[in-house]
């Protein structure tokens, strides 16, 4: 028994010792009687020095605030953050995933409400708070940050050098294209196995023929579906540019098909506009430009059109110890200041209403999303319920595109999913 | 054991034998592993279990809900039959595992054991990709695979073979027996060095005395040696049942989160992580009830398994 009760006395000792370890701190923030740090979480490790300056503009103008970026592991953020909102010890703003992803946040009340709080976001479009807004309550949540927008990205020197402009019709697309593949180069990089891709490829090639935002609204309301003509042809008018895809696409990946591109194998890049940052660093010698898909022949849409969507927000803690001073935050990243310095450090299309960014690409981008805005339907619109229609496209379109099932049967699987949770608005 | 025998009197004298070991002793050997297995098995198990009785809202439990995230798991589509069908993958995975791997493993191990020469040079060569983690491993694997800028399709096309070129990855044909083939590459070691062990306990008269009776080798091989291997036959077995049941690091590698082209690599392990961390709102309450659903298929499969196995043992 001696020996027990040595090793209980050990244990007890190095539990003592380790406890205080386990302990929460005192909570973020109060250092003194009026000094006051925020903590901002966010995914982008690689823009902490950027988000520094952005800060430094907040913390000269407001004496005794300290705001710090503290980022996590873009795949891991998402469970850190629900974590730590739990907690006074969490963030008191953090950078929230736009529509579907947003929702268990809500659903935990984990975050305050904006409306009425934040009077600037009067000024957001509503296409664009709704990246925010909670699907139970309709409350806006957070402070949109930026705008994504999906474009084809092209090699402007092989373009040139081809004697290539960008397309005006589907037909001069389709031409271009073939002229590119006949000269050994790939004329799209595209990916297949990174299927998160493939949703975006799909509304880059198929906002035209589906109609964006106008067959958008009669989903919505349960007028039309997944299934409907338009939208499966979308699907199957997205596959018949396969064959401009690289070679044995079916194995391709995203960074492959980055690397195609880059190296200039491929002249084209369907993707997104935060592409550009990368492709520019990675070959800074690339002479970048971007279009977007004219309507092809029988299309719902007559004019190109311009899918984007809200990248995410910021939002305050439900949990923060220092609340007011985190919505004055959240209020002055809905100010053109905020807006303009997040444009010019990031190279980001605000979503700021009136900030325009300096980089001539991305201010082209903005002005045609303005100009012929759609939506992107799988991701932004149908992702308030279990299963989200992204996750089902992600899935069905890795089937289709490896010539597993066809554009109806891909559709059915979106719709048979969605239609266990969608409720049409009356 | 020269100081057992040397002192036998101190045996006697029952200072240190088994029956009457004191309570106190046991308890303080075994508490630190019973501790440990406890905190971070049986509380985690039991913390799976109790939030799978709950529907979730975000990290807050709102109602009690029964068995009602099983039913929910079981019958919401696309979910109730990507189950089967990643089920069926796990099942086929084992079967490609102890085809390939553990035949092979075993073919390694008889012949380093027949040819003492450089035995331990290939023992290690073979063990070596043990230390890379299979995450890394997965990597690898997909940029040597890699249609565009792989080598190993370039190799294929450089002597002729472009027809054998394929996107290996990408295709659902080649896919699941692709991760069977890089899954073996990495763990071969581990069955051979298993069953060069287990040969090298197998007394040789035995082997002596059935060339005397005029057996074949093959036949000495069949009739005597593998009856002796199999309680390492079973370990082996029982392992690959629950490292294939558990796979998710180098299938996640190679195809993502959505198993691959068509989910052709689809397993229980991947959906656990889609409806946990790809979920929405009530994802703790859904995934806690699938691992719950999943522990009960593997351990249930690994008693049946083991006592099967054991069944089949025999003993010089």
């Amino acid at each position: 028994m001696y020996l027990t009760r040595r090793g209980l006395i050990a244990a007890a000792g190095v539990l003592v010792m380790t406890l205080p370890a386990c302990a929460p701190s005192a909570p973020g923030g109060q250092t003194g009687s009026e000094q006051v740090t925020l903590d901002v979480w966010g995914w982008r490790q690689e823009d902490v020095a950027a988000y520094r300056k952005i800060f430094k503009l907040y913390e000269d103008a407001h004496p005794g605030v300290k705001v710090k970026y503290v980022p996590y592991k873009a795949d891991e953020y998402d469970t850190i953050l629900r974590t730590g909102l739990s907690d006074a010890n969490g963030p008191d703003v953090a950078q929230l995933r736009s529509y579907g992803l947003l929702q268990p946040l809500v659903a935990a009340k984990s975050l305050v409400p904006l409306d009425g709080q934040v009077q600037e976001l009067a000024g957001f479009p509503e296409p664009v708070l709704d990246g925010a807004r909670g699907e139970s309550d309709k409350q806006v949540y957070g402070v949109p940050f930026a705008i994504q927008t999906l474009h084809v990205i092209y090699n402007k020197g092989l373009f040139d050098k081809h004697g290539l402009a960008p397309p005006k019709t589907w037909d001069e697309m389709t031409t271009a294209f073939g002229k590119l593949k006949a000269a050994g180069l790939v004329p799209l990089a595209t990916t297949v196995t990174d299927t998160w891709m493939l949703p975006i490829q799909q509304e880059i090639f198929g906002a035209t023929t589906y109609g964006g935002h106008d067959y958008l609204t009669k989903m919505l309301a349960g007028q039309a579906k997944f299934t409907d003509r338009p939208w499966v042809d979308s699907l199957a008018r997205w596959k018949s540019t396969s064959e401009y895809w690289p070679e044995q696409y079916e194995g391709v990946s995203y960074v492959d098909a980055q690397a195609l591109f880059t190296s200039g194998k491929a002249a084209a890049f369907p993707g997104g506009v935060w592409e550009l940052a990368a492709f520019g660093k990675s070959n800074p010698e690339l002479e970048l430009g971007i279009f977007n898909v004219p309507p092809p022949p029988g299309a719902a849409a007559e004019r190109t059109l311009v899918p984007g969507y809200v990248d995410g927000s910021f939002g305050v803690s439900a949990k923060s110890p220092d609340q007011k001073a985190a919505v004055d935050l959240v209020r002055w990243m809905a100010s053109p200041e905020f807006g303009r310095a997040f444009a010019t450090e990031l190279r980001q299309i605000s979503a700021v209403p009136g900030v325009r960014p300096e980089d001539p690409l991305l201010a082209q981008a903005l002005a045609a999303y303005q100009a012929d805005p759609s939506p992107y339907v799988t991701y932004a619109y149908f992702s308030g319920g279990t299963p989200t229609a992204w996750d089902l496209a992600s899935e069905a379109f890795s089937t289709f595109v490896a010539g597993r099932s066809g554009a109806g049967d891909a559709a059915k699987h979106i719709q048979q999913g969605v239609d266990q949770w969608f409720k049409p608005s009356q | 054991m020269t100081t057992g025998r040397a002192r036998p009197s101190r045996a006697a004298r029952g200072g240190y034998r088994a029956g009457r070991t004191s309570p106190a002793w046991i308890a303080a050997f075994c508490l630190p592993a019973l501790v440990l297995y406890g905190l971070f098995v049986v509380v985690p198990l039991g913390t799976a279990f109790y939030y799978g009785l709950f529907r979730w809202e975000g990290i807050r439990p709102a109602e009690f809900a029964g068995l009602g995230n099983y039913g929910e798991v079981l019958t919401r589509y696309p979910l109730n039959e990507e189950i089967p069908a990643a089920l069926w993958h796990n099942v086929l995975f084992f079967a490609g595992t102890m085809a390939v791997q553990n035949t092979v493993g075993l073919g390694l191990a008889v012949l380093l054991y027949r040819n003492p020469r450089g035995k331990r040079f290939f023992q290690t060569v073979f063990s070596l990709p043990y230390l890379i983690s299979p995450l890394i491993v997965g990597y690898i694997w997909s940029l040597l695979l890699s249609p565009t800028f792989g080598p190993i399709n370039f190799m294929l096309r450089a002597v002729g073979l472009d027809s054998w070129a394929r996107p290996w990855l990408g295709d659902p044909d080649t896919a699941l027996p692709v991760l069977i083939l890089v899954n073996a590459w990495q763990w071969i070691g581990g069955p051979m060095l298993i069953f060069l062990a287990a040969l090298g306990g197998i007394p040789r008269e035995l082997e002596e005395a059935a060339a005397m009776d005029g057996a074949s080798p093959s036949r000495a091989f069949w009739s005597v040696r593998f009856p002796l291997l199999m309680p390492a036959v079973g370990v082996i077995t029982v392992l690959t049942f629950i490292g294939c049941f558990n796979l998710f690091d180098l299938v996640y590698a190679l195809g993502g989160s959505d198993g691959g082209p068509g989910g052709a690599m689809d397993v229980l392990g991947l959906l656990y992580y889609r409806t946990a961390f790809e979920g929405g709102t009530n994802a703790i309450g859904e995934s806690s009830a699938l691992a719950i659903m999943i522990f009960i298929l593997v351990f249930g499969a690994s008693l049946v398994l083991e006592r099967f196995l054991r069944r089949r043992e025999v003993t010089p």
